[in-house]
């Protein structure tokens, strides 16, 4: 049902629209104006009117009128309605180019129903033409051009109009692309004024520009001179003659020239002065020209007076002015080969071809003259440019022309100092340096003067030799280029030497580069040494071959693998470096850049690891700890050798042993004991009771004089306790030659007081090392007191009964008892030392004395300590017993004599300190 | 003496002869014909292909043994005419305006008269050639012909114009001797070949002919101008 309703309606639509179409084939109204062209920005207005008929069938009148333009509607504010079956629209200041206009009704049903269409364009009336100007080609036709103004955006005729006073000529119409200049269609009468204006016009108006007036020869462009030609001179090598043909209109006018000239190899070209070709003519002589030298020319020419257009340029010609002699002579040196043999050397003369400005023609031949001293030697003619001769070693002079047809050059003159010629005054401040890309070499003259300067240079490599190239410059020069074709980024060395007039002066070089460039190669860094927290970097020096310029810095750039990089500079003079600050154990990745005032190459990257440990530092920690180990251990074994006794007494304590239990004395009177010690007390204790035992120190000196009297208090208590002892029988001394030794030395022994009568029985020893294993008992035939050797075993005996309870030092330990100021027994520690020296026995010590002691067969047994013992082996090594006692002897009485004010030797400290009596 | 010489430039200005931009007068134009006479027989020779004519009389006589022209045009011709040494008798050709005249008469001829002989003459010249060109068979030479009619209807202008700046009436061109050129049952072809050689020939000798009369009136123009200077100078001081 719906489908069939849309489809009635599409029906109906269908047969109205046909219906309307069939009506508005006849319009339904029309447009005023039909066609408009109006000024841009101007006002316009259209009127549409309806027809009758139209408005009756859609039952519309002018009210229903819309307008439309380009499709969109215009405002109702613009309409205006005149009448029933007209209505206007106005469009005020229109810019609009092109405007499609259209009138339609509104119908029944709000349809709009297009009534009349039209187009609107707007434009500009033409602008006068400007700078209007005519051109004839001679030959052809005349050209006019003119400035058109401004766009009309309109179609726009300019026309051409030209007249004579008594006759017109045809116009001429511009081609619409090509609005601003006319071809005219006929030749120009020349020396006819012509009069020419031009008309401009299009929908919107006409206007004429200024008319100019002219005779076309004003405003003639000849055709350029044609076969031009160049001729030379043999007379004059300086002029080249040209030679043309004019153009035809030459025959009308007079013509005025102007010539161009240049050198074959110039760009820029010169002129000859205009004034000295203002006049017609057809040829021309150029002078002032160099011999020897393409020059190439043009001309072109135009009307004398100026009126008018040049010409084009002819083609051009050249020519080549004719030789001169050469106008300079050549640079010219020589080199020395190295070898030199028999008195004679080998010279290469070498010199320069002259640039063609110079050589002034084709070089013939070379022409060396050499001179020894100043007879002449020789003549050569040479097509080459060098020229090798043996000279001997005098001073030769080489003189050196070059020759072309013309004639020959001035000539070069050359000193060949002799060979032992000692060059001097070289320049000084050489300096090399590149401009405009160009080499320049400047220098400080030396104040000597300069006849020229040789400058050598060549380039420095590593892979090639150095093959010089040279050029002379005069002696007033002091700067200049090098002529010859450098390379870039190549080092030359430039060596200047001054040459004088009895010979060259001593070179000075220089390096430079024309233009450097990076290193094409980076520096290669090694380590040279890697420690904990640093790193001594080495590298080598670049190549020169890979420089490419001087090495101004180079650049160490250093990271770990995540850390950041670190760049340090460095001297180019360097090839070492040391990083510091590094971290142990760690990976490093360094590389380096060279750099040269152009820029940097990186070399490669090189990898290192820094140890964990510094060099040395296990060992500075283990030693120390080793040794103190064993310092320890040493101190405890000291400790423990020291304290043997004490720990033997805890560990096995002494048992007496009853095999060695003897009684050595018994006595009756036992005097005061109060010295004794605890130990003593349990000696006596244990093995003797009762029994009055006397020790004798075996160190005991002889008693000083001032302890005489304790002694003779001694003395006397032993003279007391006589009778007792020789009871018993038997000598107390300890070598069984004691009692004849005593009876010879008695006399003498009679003076000192080391002799006395062993009044009781001697225990030598402990029962530990059970060493005495003879009994002694001696019995002093003599009534000398031998107080001193009869006491030293008892002491001995006593110290080592001690010991065992006094520490580590017994027996120093007793002396300090009787000593007030341990620092005043220096020889007992003497005396300490050597018991300690003897393996720590004292009891083989002691042995040992006893027995030395006993084999000296005149031993009074008067000194029993070290330093006597000492002496006597001494003199017993020296000769007779006798002699040694005398000397002995002697030593005691100085001994005496310096110990009253120094207690040097332990004997008298002992004495005098107390020794054993006042104890 | 000051003020007479400021008051003579003062009136400086209005003196005629000074103000040469204003009105130059029949000098330049008196000129510009010469050097147009000089140009058309420039063209004749082009036209005419040949040099074998000399450039200028070396002297002022006028009666010149000339030999015709060669060329393009002769060419056209055909021989005889186009031979150098082709000097045909003036038969048919009494009608053209003869150049050739004796020297004592254009001595003795005025300025009005001369410049009256050379318009006449030319008038007469291009009404021929113009026939000439009708009959030109090829197109290139019928466009010579007809730039070089304009040039001789330029040259025309010229000498009206120095007439002018020198007050003489233009003549009157005589109704009905108007000539033409159409080809009459007397003339054969020969005969019309003869009138258009004496044509050229006659042309020539009236552009060298009229060459000399401008080159006489310049010459004669430009004494007052000379005058006019020294009589200022003698009057400013």
């Amino acid at each position: 049902m719906l489908a069939l309703q849309i489809w009635l309606v599409k029906a109906l639509l269908i047969f109205l629209t046909t219906e309307s179409i069939g009506e508005l084939l006849d319009p339904c109204g029309h447009i005023d104006p039909e066609s408009p062209i109006i000024q841009r920005g101007s006002n316009f207005t259209a009127v549409c009117v309806l027809k009758e008929k139209c408005m009756d069938y859609f039952h519309v009148n002018a009210n229903y009128i819309i307008w439309k333009t380009n499709h969109l509607t215009v405002p109702k504010e613009q309409y205006t309605v005149i009448n029933r079956t007209a209505a206007s629209v106005t469009f005020t200041n229109l810019v609009s180019p092109n405007l499609q206009l259209t009138c339609n009704i509104l119908t029944f049903g709000q349809i709009e129903q297009n009534v009349y269409g039209i187009t609107v364009l707007s434009g500009f009336p033409p602008e006068k033409p400007k700078n209007l100007n005519c051109i004839v080609n001679e030959g052809r036709k005349m050209m006019c051009q003119w400035d058109p103004g401004r766009e009309t955006y309109l179609e726009t005729n300019f026309t051409l109009k030209s007249e004579w006073a008594t006759e017109k000529f045809d116009d001429c119409k511009t081609k619409p692309d090509t609005p601003n200049s006319c071809l005219v269609d006929y030749s120009p009468v020349y020396f006819v004024n012509i009069e020419v204006w031009v008309e401009a016009e299009n929908a919107l108006g006409n206007i004429t520009s200024d008319h100019i007036n002219f005779d076309p020869i004003d405003k003639v462009k000849p055709n350029p001179p044609r076969n031009l030609s160049v001729s030379n001179s043999e007379e004059l090598s300086s002029i080249l003659k040209l030679s043309w043909i004019n153009p035809s209109i030459n025959s009308v006018i007079r013509l005025k020239y102007n010539i161009l000239y240049r050198t074959k190899d110039a760009s820029t070209w010169s002129q000859i002065p205009p004034e000295d070709t203002a006049s017609t003519r057809s040829s021309f002589t150029v002078q002032d020209l160099k011999p020897f030298t393409e020059y190439v020319f043009r001309v072109r020419c135009m009307k004398e007076d100026g009126k008018g257009f040049w010409s084009d340029w002819s083609e051009d010609a050249s020519g080549i002015t004719y030789e001169d002699r050469p106008s300079k002579a050549p640079s010219f040196w020589y080199r020395i080969n190295p070898s030199h043999s028999h008195g004679y050397r080998s010279v290469q003369l070498i010199w320069k071809t002259l640039p063609p400005f110079e050589a002034n023609g084709k070089i013939l031949d070379y022409e060396v003259t050499l001179t020894r001293w100043k007879s002449y030697l020789k003549n050569y003619t040479v097509n080459d440019t060098k020229l090798t001769v043996n000279l001997t070693n005098d001073r030769y002079t080489a003189t050196l022309t070059a020759r072309n047809i013309v004639g020959k050059s001035d000539a070069s003159i050359l000193t060949i100092p002799a060979y032992d010629f000692q060059a001097t005054h070289p320049v000084t401040d050489l300096k090399a340096f590149p401009k405009d890309n160009m080499l320049w070499v400047e220098w400080t003259a030396p104040s000597k003067s300069v006849k020229k300067y040789i400058l050598e240079w060549c380039v420095l490599s590593d892979k090639s030799p150095c093959i010089p190239d040279w050029q002379q410059e005069d002696g007033t020069v002091h700067r200049t280029y090098l002529r010859g074709k450098l390379m870039e980024s190549k080092c030359y060395l430039i060596t200047v030497t001054p040459v004088y007039t009895n010979g060259p002066g001593s070179p000075e070089s220089t390096k430079a580069y024309l233009k450097q460039a990076p290193p094409s190669k980076g520096p290669t860094v090694r380590t040279k040494k890697v420690g904990k927290n640093e790193a001594v970097l080495e590298w080598d020096q670049l190549p020169v071959d890979v420089q490419n310029g001087f090495i101004r810095n180079y650049t160490i750039f250093y990271r770990t693998i995540i850390g950041n990089e670190t760049a340090v500079n460095v001297d180019s003079s360097h090839t070492e470096y040391t990083l510091s600050s590094l971290t142990s154990d760690t990976l490093y990745m360094v590389r380096m850049t060279a750099y040269t005032d152009e820029g940097g190459k990186d070399g490669p990257e090189f990898t290192f690891t820094t140890p964990k440990f510094a060099q040395g530092e296990i060992e500075a920690i283990v030693v120390p700890v080793c040794l103190a180990f064993l310092l320890t251990t040493l101190l405890g074994v000291l400790f423990c050798f020291n304290k043997r006794d004490l720990i033997k007494k805890h560990i096995w304590p002494n048992v007496p042993d009853p095999s060695k239990s003897h009684i050595a004395q018994w006595s009756p009177h036992t005097p005061p004991r109060h010295n004794f010690n605890s130990k003593d007390q349990m000696y006596s204790d244990g093995n003797f009771t009762d029994v009055s035992v006397v020790e004798i120190e075996a160190n005991d000196k002889k008693p000083f004089p001032e302890d005489l009297k304790s002694l003779d208090l001694f003395k006397k208590e032993k003279i007391s306790t006589e009778g007792h002892s020789s009871g018993i029988g038997g000598s107390s001394c300890m070598s069984s030659s004691r009692p004849s030794i005593s009876s010879s030395d008695e006399n003498e022994s009679t003076q000192n007081t080391s002799s006395t009568v062993q009044y009781s029985t001697v225990v030598h020893s402990g029962y530990r090392h059970q060493v005495p294993s003879v009994q002694v008992f001696s019995r002093s035939e003599s009534t000398q007191p031998l107080l001193d050797s009869e006491e030293r075993p008892e002491d001995l005996q006593l110290v080592d009964n001690v010991d065992s309870s006094d520490g580590i030092l017994p027996r120093q330990q007793y002396f300090k008892q009787n000593c007030n100021q341990p620092e005043t027994c220096p020889d007992i520690s003497h005396f300490e030392r050597s018991k300690q020296v003897s393996a720590g026995n004292e009891e083989d010590f002691m042995r040992l004395k006893q027995q030395q002691i006993s084999n000296q067969n005149s031993q009074s047994c008067g000194s029993g300590q070290m330093k006597m013992f000492q002496e006597v082996s001494a003199a017993d090594a020296f000769g007779p017993g006798t002699e040694g006692q005398v000397e002995r002897f002697e030593t005691v009485g100085i001994e005496a004599a310096i110990d009253e004010g120094m207690p040097k030797s332990y004997l008298p400290q002992t004495v005098r300190q107390g020794g054993y009596m006042p104890q | 003496m000051l003020a007479c010489l400021c008051t003579v430039l003062w009136h400086l200005p209005a003196v005629p002869a000074l103000n040469r931009t204003g009105d130059p007068g029949p000098g330049p134009s008196i000129q510009k014909t010469y050097d147009l006479t000089r140009y058309l027989e420039h063209q004749l020779r082009s036209l005419a292909g040949t040099y074998r004519l000399p450039q200028f009389p070396p002297s002022a006589a006028l009666l010149l043994a000339t030999e015709p022209c060669l060329g393009v045009l002769l060419n056209y011709l055909g021989p005889p005419f186009n031979e150098p040494d082709f000097n045909p008798p003036r038969l048919g050709a009494e009608t053209l305006p003869r150049a050739t005249v004796n020297l004592e008469v254009w001595r003795s001829l005025n300025d009005k008269l001369r410049l009256t002989q050379n318009y006449e003459a030319y008038s007469h010249l291009l009404c021929y050639l113009r026939g000439l060109n009708r009959q030109a068979a090829t197109a290139e030479l019928r466009r010579s012909l007809a730039h070089f009619c304009t040039s001789l209807q330029g040259l025309l202008g010229s000498i009206a114009g120095v007439m002018a700046a020198l007050g003489y009436p233009l003549p009157q061109p005589l109704p009905g001797t108007e000539p033409t050129w159409a080809p009459g049952p007397a003339h054969s072809d020969f005969l019309q070949k003869m009138d258009d050689f004496w044509l050229l020939k006659e042309l020539q000798t009236w552009l060298w002919r009229s060459a000399k009369d401008f080159n006489r009136l310049k010459k004669k123009m430009q004494p007052p101008a000379a005058a006019v200077t020294l009589h200022l100078e003698a009057h400013g001081f």
